[in-house]
């Protein structure tokens, strides 16, 4: 008897092709999709193709000064966002904290985590209003969500023999957290908050758009007064700060972790 | 000088981890807690200087006013101002490994100083040269600008020692300080430790009773929480095996 059938596999492929395709379409039949739709817009793709290139040149310098405020915004999150994840942290770690504190705020900083950015912005506008210092408290805030659990991890596997070497000195609790804890965590924590800063940086360009500022705010404002080839310059423009946010947060990241080892 | 009372603690299984350690120190001495794993040796040293919670007992220690002030019952600021008169020596692995070695030894010193300035610059000038004056005495002097945590496991034990000679205590107490370390490097830190006993007395707890023999001015011998030994470091086999709990012969 061979273990294999050659019927019994084309059955089975079909029957997930099949599974597959009907899901799908379900899908697609809920969201409108319907080839008419698909036609037209392909139909216009040409057009639009000539509208967005060549990028408008001329435009780049008026991008410097909303590409360097989504930077600002973006660095100010996560630099705030880092002091914040400290104190967090401690509150949020079972080795420093009693159980009816740490809880609470494990549970807090999840929910935290689980509200997208773009939500916690519309928040912070109706407090603030549109602009930039919104943008960066829903930044440095969603930082604090990541950072603190992070944190909080680090302090727990912090070695625990370290701080009791020196509270048997009669250092102070607070002295025992500076010299004990602190050097235990802080690069690992500064190595997040560098990966936080270049997670910032593309959502700033995102939350700009709806409110925050900066280089969002400019690709937003061309498309709505359809100058499409300065929106591929502003776009052009974000994608050079993104790419070298991500390069120089993997360089610093990389040289602190093997500072960490030696 | 240090009068360790009665020191009794239950472990929630219902175990009696101490049940009654008593036993005191004098000027002078050096002495050696013998005992095998679990039997309740560091237990005791954790419970002089404070760091766990006894059922019952007490432990009294000559405080810098010379009046005789309890450890058990202090809290707060009293328990921190009698922590700062020993210096407890744990294994070198309790070092902060990513600080220079400096560093480490400076922070035996931590509970002395005022908490804005631990947190504003830490230690003076002043103080880091005493802390060489202490690396030097354990001949760590060279390495005093090296991350702790390159060092080697002999090299962290000295280290620790001279956090606390640079702590200046009254009394030091050594948790398992060759433990880890190689016949070699262990008859080094005894050599270390021996001198300290003659001007503030040295309790340290050992595994094996060969070098207490040789280093030792005294030895408690601790068995499933009570003291079976307090006398002269030279045990003859019974005794010995009265601490191990096992028969004459195996004794060494």
């Amino acid at each position: 008897m061979v273990p294999y059938s050659a019927r019994r596999q084309l059955v089975r492929r079909a029957v997930g092709f099949g599974l597959w395709l009907g899901l799908f379409l379900a899908a697609a039949a809920l969201c409108d999709l319907s080839p008419e739709i698909l036609k037209q817009g392909l139909g216009k793709a040409p057009q639009f193709a000539r509208e967005f290139f060549p990028p408008l040149w001329a435009a780049a310098d008026e991008m410097v000064e909303p590409l360097l405020s989504t930077l600002a915004l973006a660095s100010a999150a996560s630099l705030l966002g880092m002091l914040l994840a400290f104190p967090v942290g401690l509150a949020a770690a079972a080795n420093i904290v009693p159980v009816w504190l740490r809880l609470p705020v494990r549970i807090l900083l999840g929910a935290e985590r689980a509200l997208p950015e773009i939500l916690q912005l519309l928040f912070f506008v109706v407090a603030f209003g549109l602009g930039p210092f919104s943008g960066m408290c829903a930044l440095a805030f969603s930082s604090i969500g990541m950072l603190g659990k992070l944190v909080g991890d680090a302090i727990e596997d912090a070695d625990d023999k370290v701080l009791e070497s020196l509270k048997a000195t009669g250092a102070s609790f607070w002295q025992v957290i500076r010299y004990g804890l602190l050097p235990q965590v802080l690069p690992s924590l500064a190595a997040n908050a560098l990966f936080r800063f270049d997670v910032n940086v593309r959502s700033s360009v995102v939350l700009g758009a709806i409110g925050a500022g900066g280089i969002g705010a400019e690709i937003a404002r061309s498309m709505g007064m359809l100058q499409y080839n300065r929106a591929t310059m502003a776009v052009l423009g974000s994608l050079i700060l993104i790419y070298a946010a991500e390069t120089v947060s993997g360089q610093l990241r990389r040289r602190l972790l093997e500072d960490g080892r030696s | 000088m240090l009068v360790v009372d009665a020191l009794t603690k239950t472990v929630p299984g219902g175990r009696r981890v101490l049940d009654g350690v008593s036993f005191s120190v004098g000027a002078g001495e050096f002495v050696g807690i013998l005992g095998s794993s679990g039997a309740g040796k560091s237990l005791t040293l954790r419970a002089i200087s404070g760091l766990t919670e006894l059922d019952s007992g007490e432990v009294r220690f000559a405080c810098e006013d010379g009046t005789m002030c309890c450890v058990t019952r202090a809290r707060g600021k009293a328990l921190r101002a009698a922590r700062r008169q020993m210096g407890v020596i744990f294994q070198g692995l309790h070092l902060v490994k990513r600080m220079t070695v400096i560093e480490n030894v400076m922070m035996g010193r931590l509970g002395f100083i005022h908490p804005l300035r631990s947190w504003l610059y830490g230690f003076t000038d002043a103080e880091a040269r005493e802390a060489l004056e202490a690396l030097d005495q354990v001949s760590m002097k060279p390495l005093a600008g090296r991350i702790t945590g390159s060092l080697s496991g002999g090299e962290m034990q000295r280290v620790a020692i001279a956090r606390a000679i640079f702590q200046r205590p009254r009394l030091y107490l050594a948790d398992e300080p060759i433990a880890a370390l190689d016949p070699r490097n262990a008859e080094a830190i005894l050599n270390l430790l021996q001198p300290l006993s003659r001007h503030n007395p040295v309790v340290s707890t050992f595994h094996q009773p060969e070098l207490t023999r040789r280093f030792c001015t005294r030895v408690v011998g601790i068995r499933e929480g009570r003291v079976v030994y307090d006398g002269s470091p030279e045990l003859s086999r019974s005794e010995l095996a009265g601490i191990y709990g096992i028969r004459e012969a195996q004794a060494v």
